[in-house]
């Protein structure tokens, strides 16, 4: 009589599958917490203007640890560079005017030659886009970092002021933020504080943009880095 | 009136513009020198890569614009 079912010995095969299923998740576990690993963050490139960017790529500062990742780049607003801006425009304009000044005054300037006129007004141009670029500068090197592990706050003023200070992200106290008056909270703009026991200044970032959004990730950070298992 | 003695004001007035705008074109290639001195420290501080290059090459540019207005100013004032 031919046979209709012949059952497999027990206990050869199906443990031998139930390992191999095993081995094949844990390999394939494995394979997904690599490729995740490997999966590129959603990293900003930050630009010339860049003012507020989350996880910036591109940016590294002196002492950075090898594991250390920025997560917060901060600068001024830049509406906040507007001032000086308008100022040098109208430093730019000014000679234009010259004529018409001096001949309402009926004065006038021409008893040299053109050329001292010419490099007068080179030179003046000149000073005209120093004054952009040492604002410009200015406000290019006043950041403020937050990494995983702590904050950096980078000042930078007159060309000849430069103060660096950083504090570790378990040592910081409390974060606030301030936002009078009506153009800064037009534009989103305000000053983060900082409070660091026992520092003599607070950590202040100055005209920050996006001010609710800064304090909310460095209070999560703080929260994360003040948990017992951290 | 010999025309000499005439032009000898405005000759000395020109000769002290020349001296007065060098001065003030050499002072101002020192400014320009400890400002590219400054940006390349800062810029080891934190370092931009996709900016920094634009603010260094803006810094040299008016440093080699001042130098090339004053020995202009040298030759031709």
């Amino acid at each position: 009589m031919p046979d209709i079912f012949i059952a497999e010995p027990k206990g050869e095969v199906v443990p031998k599958e139930t390992k191999t299923t095993f081995e094949e998740r844990a390999i394939s576990k494995q394979k997904l917490f690599s490729d995740e690993e490997s999966l590129p963050e959603s990293r900003n490139p930050v630009h010339l203007f860049s003012a507020f960017k989350k996880n910036p790529d591109g940016v590294t500062f002196r002492d950075q640890e090898k594991n250390e990742k920025i997560l917060l780049f901060i600068r001024r607003s830049f509406i906040t560079n507007i001032k000086w801006i308008l100022i040098g425009l109208l430093l730019a304009i000014l000679p234009l005017f010259l004529p018409l000044f001096l001949k309402s005054l009926q004065a006038s300037l021409l008893f040299l030659p053109i050329k001292f006129y010419l490099m007068l007004g080179i030179f003046y141009y000149l000073f005209v886009a120093t004054f952009w670029y040492i604002n410009f500068v200015t406000w290019y090197f006043n950041i403020d970092l937050v990494t995983d592990k702590r904050i950096v706050d980078i000042n930078f003023s007159n060309l000849v002021y430069k103060d660096i200070a950083t504090t570790e992200l378990s040592f910081v106290h409390d974060v606030s933020f301030s936002q009078v008056g009506a153009i800064r909270t037009f534009f989103d703009y305000g000053t983060v504080l900082i409070q660091v026991p026992g520092a003599t200044d607070a950590f202040i970032f100055e005209s920050s943009p996006q001010p609710e959004n800064a304090v909310q990730i460095l209070d999560s950070l703080i929260r994360k880095k003040n948990e017992p298992d951290n | 009136m010999n025309p000499i003695t005439k032009l000898l004001p405005l000759i000395q007035l020109g000769f002290f513009i020349k001296i007065g705008f060098l001065t003030a074109d050499l002072l101002f290639i020192v400014f320009l020198a400890i400002a590219l001195r400054q940006v390349f420290s800062m810029n080891k501080i934190v370092d931009e890569s996709n900016s920094s290059s634009f603010i260094k090459t803006a810094a040299i540019l008016l440093l080699v614009i001042g130098i090339s207005l004053f020995l202009t100013a040298l030759v031709i004032l």
